[in-house]
Order: C-alpha cells, then structure tokens, then sequence
C-alpha cells in the first residue's frame, strides 16, 4: 500500500497580534495557533492522493500539547495516523534538530511520499523539506503549485518566472508545497466526531546540541506617523513625495 | 482575517475540542460564504440552493441526533453552529434549526423504524429538506385549538386544512404536520407530492428574507397508513420539537448580536466626531459596555442550558427564559447599534438593520416574547393566565 507522510506545523493565527517581552515572542499572548497554511496544501495534496490510491496518511508535528490541535484537524479530513514529536526539555530547535527529529520519525513510517509546506508560516526559513530530503537520502521538489495525483504516477508542477516545469518523481521523495487557488476542503461534524476518537501518538527523539541560540526577538521598527495633505493646491506635493521619497509612481 | 467571537468569560475554556472545531467549521464557513453573500439573497428573497448543500456536506443538519446519518454531538456543539449560524444571518439558523429540530428530531423521537430509515439519511445530508406545519391562520400563541384534521379512511389517512408561516414550506420535501385525528393532535409526515397538498410561498416580507416562509394547504389530501407519528400524542409532540428549536435560539440570537456589537465597536472606533472617534465618547462607551454584558450574559445562558439539556435535566421554563432574554438582548444590542451607526446604520453595508429586522421574527416564533413570560409567571405563581373568561 502507498504510504504518505505529511509534516504538519503549528504557527500563530497569521493575522495575530505578535508581542515580544523580555526579548521573547510572548506565546502565552496569541490566542489563535493554526497550521502554517502552506502545510494545508500539503494535506489537501496528501488527502488528494488517498482519495486516488487508498493510500494510508500519517501526520507528523513538532511541537508542544498544543499541537495536537494540528493532528486533530487533520484527522477531522480523514488522517489516520498520528504523531506529535515533543521533548519537555525541548525549547528553540535550530533547523538541524528539527530535521532530525522529523526524519527519525519519518525513517519509522517508511513513507513513499513525504509532503511539506514550502516553508513555516512564522519563521519562513524553508529548511525543513530539503534538510529532511538530505537526512533520509532522497530528492527534493519544492514550490509546488499544481499536480495530479490521480494516476499512477503522480505529477507535479513548479511555477517559475520562466514557465512551468512539470516533473514526475519516482518515491520515495520529499515534495513541498506553494499556496495555490485550490480550494482547500473543510472538514465536517462526522470528520470531527472521528478525530475525537483518534489517538496521538507522542514521542521523542535524539536531536544533538543546538547550534543556534535565540539572542533576542525584536518587534519590527514602529511605522512613522501619516501625513495628511488637504486641498487641491497640495496635489504637486504629494505627487513629488510619493515619486521622490515613497517611490511609488 | 479570521473571526474571533466575543468570548469575555473565557468561554472557551468550558468547551471540548471537538465543540470547538465543530464552532470553527461553522464560523469558517458562513464567513467565506454567509457574510459576503447574504444582502444578495435578503435583497432576492431566496434562500440560495447551495447553502442547503453545504450545511448537509459540514453534517449539521440534525447533528445532536443518533444514528440514521446523524452525528450524536453533544446539544452544546449543536448550540455553537447555531450562534455561527445566527452571526451570518437568522434565516440560516432557521433553516438548520427547522430541518434539525422541527422536522428531523420528531421522526427520530416519534416515529417508527421505517421512518426513520427512510427520511433521517437523506435529511442528514440535506437531500431533502423537511417543514413543521404547527401554526394556522387563526391559532398561532395557542395551537391546541388547530383545525387542521386528519380523517382516518381505512387505507388511509384524509388531511384537510391550512397551515401558515412555515419555514421551508415550498422547497420542503418532507413536511411534518400537525393534525387533530378523532380530537387529537397526531404528528404525519406529508410528501410534497401527495395528492392534494400544496404550499404557496408567502412574500412581502420585511424579516427573514433568506429564509422561505410558505403556506401549507390540504384539500383533501390524502396519505399512506404509514405516515403517522406513531409514538406521540397530543401537544407533547410539537412542544417537545418546540423546546429543541428554541435551544438553538438562545445561542442564534448570541450570534446575531455579536454581529452587530462588532460592527458597532468597528465603526465607533473609526467614525469621527467632535474631534474624536465617538468610541471615546462616555455616551457610546455605555452602549458598548451593555453590549457586552448582555451578550456575555446570554453565552452564559446558553451554554447552561446547553450543559442541562446533555444532561438530561433541562427544563422547559429554563428554555423559556433563555429564549426570551436572548431574543430580547439581541434586539436591545441590534437598536442600540444602528444608533451608534447613525445613518450608515440603515444601509445594508452593514449588518445591523437585517439582523434588526430578522429578530422581529424571531422574537415572535417559537412561542412569543410574552408567551414565555406567561410560562414564566405560571412556573412563578401557579397560576395560568394563557386563557380567561371574559
Ligand atoms: C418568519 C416566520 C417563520 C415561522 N416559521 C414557522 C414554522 O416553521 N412553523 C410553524 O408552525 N410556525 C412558524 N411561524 C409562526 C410562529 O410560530 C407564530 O407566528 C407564533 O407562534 C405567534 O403566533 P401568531 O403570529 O399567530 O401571533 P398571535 O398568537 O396572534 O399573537 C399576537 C400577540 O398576542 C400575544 N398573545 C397571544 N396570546 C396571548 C396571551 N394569552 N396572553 C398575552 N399575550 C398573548 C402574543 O404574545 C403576540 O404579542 C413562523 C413565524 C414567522 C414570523
């Protein structure tokens, strides 16, 4: 049977208000965390994929107990198998223990078809899928915007400024998604019913040291005040300074 | 951007995940669907077709049933999708709520095995859609002395009379009617092709606009046996839907009024006057801080009773009370925005005036704003005032 794993973040709500105390995002300040939303074209792909091949899903996040959230979600979309990578003592990974801990994991599943989103919606490093890719040997493709998964060979499409190029992996590999105008498919009561009863997975791996350490996080630099402008004799003004000095026209 | 709901009580904490995601499948769809597409269908005068369709894919049609289709989640997460509902407009939460619990909950409580395998499933899914014919032209506040009758001719069963003010009447595929059989009322399941039976919408309306309001005639119609309610009799049946469907209220009005204290909260902050948004001044401040006890208070309401009726230990003056309250509240809350909107407060770029104008509905079905308080004073003093002699 065709297996697919798919890597699955947790990140603040996209529109939450960020806050930073004592050098550090406050997470107790976010109220809404949802999947990065470039992991949910990954499960629709994924969730696509299943549909086509009867293939068996599981999800796989890294994070705290909140992150259950994540799994639960996707199994609301019919995911069946899920885990959550978590050590207490664990607090800012750097990308070499993130992608060591997934490929522990994902060495586990033996998944024929890894799917990711092209990077995380907080920290938009992009590191994970490649760096996961290398781990475990395999190709990478990454921003992938369109694919067909209803065939025996799946195939899956890049958008470059150039033109597309349309590629047709042999498994097992690694493949990350871009956003797309797909719609994504919204779960339903008897999904959420399902997801009530499935059970989470919680394990640990062996990540190393950290190489990277967090100095500080900084809010960004306050937006100076707005100018206002009134009366038509202020036209050429404004004119200049959104030419000269906003470079805008 | 996504909706966040007033939730100052910390509301969320008292829920369960899958309560939770059942509320932000709701409040996600009526978002991407409700909200930018309901002055349209106010304007039309349409309930839109896919709507049905969609509430039947999310699975909230007659979610808090068992089995046949239906979901089994709890009267709370069934409350949540009522409130979302209600937020996008209350002719969606009529439609969920006349479908799940006026039509599809009596078949389920009242009705055989056949039936129900017959009619739940394609409920469920919104395949087909169900009506409650309770009121008549002449007996609304008290439907016991209804003269719709049904007249038992041996093979069948013979429906003469007319019903008024039934929600999903003319798209309805199923309609539940209630009926005197030998001077008591019975509960049958009326197909929309049967002989005999029609239902004309009823227009010009002011309220409710997405939402289809029909006449239910029956001259001489004629059903099978076997489309009686078997297990229920007299007004026990209707009320017993009736309790249902004003659960669903009491969270709906939350809804519809969290509506309009946003919008009142959105436009107080940026409308200038004197100098200063009005949101800075104390007047609109006191309005804003109603708002929101009324709307905290009325959660809290809601999500009592809620607790109760999955308990088991809910009791109708409980229902009755909440209904009101919220009805009332949300009313007081819709007013009291249009208010702070000043004229923009009568365009339909807002929500307010719809939402106003649907309350007035909604205050007055399901039992009236003052039927409950004569359920209220009765449970109070002992005495019923619903009837006098003169
Ligand atoms: C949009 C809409 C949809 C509806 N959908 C349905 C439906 O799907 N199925 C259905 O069966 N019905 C439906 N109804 C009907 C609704 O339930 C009735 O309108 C309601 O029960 C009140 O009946 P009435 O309009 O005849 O008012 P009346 O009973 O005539 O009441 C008029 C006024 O008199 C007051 N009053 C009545 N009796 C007393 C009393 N004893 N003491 C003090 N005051 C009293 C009432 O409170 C009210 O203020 C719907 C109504 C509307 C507006």
């Amino acid at each position: 049977m065709v297996t697919i794993a798919v890597l699955l973040k947790q990140v603040p709500d996209t529109t939450a208000r960020i806050t930073v105390s004592d050098g550090r995002v406050d997470e107790t300040a976010i109220s809404t965390w949802v999947t990065s939303p470039y992991d949910e074209y990954a499960l629709e792909v994924a969730i696509q994929h299943k549909e086509a091949s009867g293939a068996s899903i599981t999800a796989i996040t890294l994070g705290p107990p909140r992150a259950d959230k994540v799994l639960k979600d996707a199994a609301a979309l019919g995911v069946e198998n899920l885990v959550r990578v978590w050590d207490d003592a664990w607090e800012s990974l750097d990308s070499n223990q993130v992608q060591a801990a997934l490929s522990t994991i994902l060495e586990g599943v033996e998944a024929d078809w890894i799917y990711c989103g092209k990077q995380s919606a907080d920290r938009n490093q992009g590191s994970t899928g490649p760096g996961v890719a290398e781990r475990l040997g395999m190709a990478c493709i990454v921003e992938i915007s369109d694919w067909d998964v209803t065939g025996a060979q799946p195939s899956f499409t890049r958008a470059t400024s150039s033109g597309n190029e349309r590629l047709a992996p042999t498994p097992p590999i690694v493949l990350t998604f871009t956003k797309t105008e797909t719609e994504l498919r919204r779960p339903n009561v008897r999904g959420i019913m399902a997801a009530k009863k499935a059970n989470i997975e919680v394990v640990s791996a062996d990540i190393g040291d950290a190489q990277v350490q967090v100095v500080a996080h900084n809010p960004p630099a306050q937006k100076p005040e707005g100018r206002k402008f009134e009366g038509a004799e202020s036209v050429p003004e404004v004119v200049g300074l959104l030419r000269d000095e906003a470079k805008v026209i | 951007m996504t909706y966040e709901g007033v939730d100052f009580y910390d509301i969320e904490s008292e829920l369960t995940d899958e309560e939770k995601m059942v509320r932000d499948m709701a409040r996600d769809w009526v978002e991407a669907e409700v909200v930018p597409n309901i002055e349209q269908a106010c304007r039309d005068g349409v309930f839109p077709d896919e709507w049905r369709v969609a509430l039947g894919e999310m699975g909230v049609l007659g979610m808090a049933l068992d089995g046949y289709g239906c979901a089994g989640m709890s009267y709370v997460a069934y409350g949540l999708v009522c409130q979302e509902l209600e937020r996008g407009d209350s002719g969606v939460r009529s439609f969920a709520s006349v479908q799940g619990s006026l039509a599809m909950y009596p078949i389920h409580d009242f009705g055989s095995e056949e039936q129900k395998q017959k009619y739940l499933p394609k409920m469920a899914s919104g395949e087909w859609v169900g009506c409650f014919g309770l009121t008549e032209p002449d007996y609304g506040s008290n439907p016991g002395d209804m003269i719709t009758k049904a007249v038992d001719e041996g093979d069948d069963y013979v429906l003469n009379g007319a019903k008024m003010w039934i929600t999903n009447g003319t798209i309805a595929d199923v309609a539940i009617v209630w009926a005197k059989l030998d001077g008591v009322i019975r509960g049958f399941i009326v197909e929309k092709d049967d002989p005999g039976f029609s239902a004309p919408e009823m227009t010009g309306k002011h309220s409710l606009r997405a939402s289809v309001t029909s006449e239910l005639v029956f001259q001489d119609c004629k059903i099978p046996k076997d489309r009686i309610l078997p297990h229920v009799e007299g007004l026990k049946g209707p009320f017993s839907c009736l309790n249902n469907a004003r659960y669903g209220i009491c969270w709906g009005a939350v809804g519809a009024a969290q509506s309009c204290f946003h919008s009142a909260k959105e436009y107080a902050l940026s409308r200038i006057q004197f100098g200063n948004p009005i949101a800075a001044f104390q007047l609109v401040q006191n309005k804003l801080a109603w708002m929101l006890r009324e709307i905290t208070k009325g959660q809290l309401l809601a999500l009592s009773l809620g607790r109760k009726k999955d308990a088991g230990t809910w009791t109708p003056e409980q229902i009755s009370l909440a209904k009101m309250n919220n009805v009332d509240m949300a009313l007081e809350i819709a007013r009291m925005a249009r208010d702070i909107h000043g004229a923009n407060g009568i365009l339909d770029e807002y929500p307010i005036m719809r939402h106003m104008a649907n309350l007035e509905s909604v205050k007055t079905y399901e039992g009236t704003h003052d039927i409950h308080n004569l359920i209220l004073g009765r449970h109070i003093t002992g005495i019923q005032s619903f009837t006098r002699e003169l």
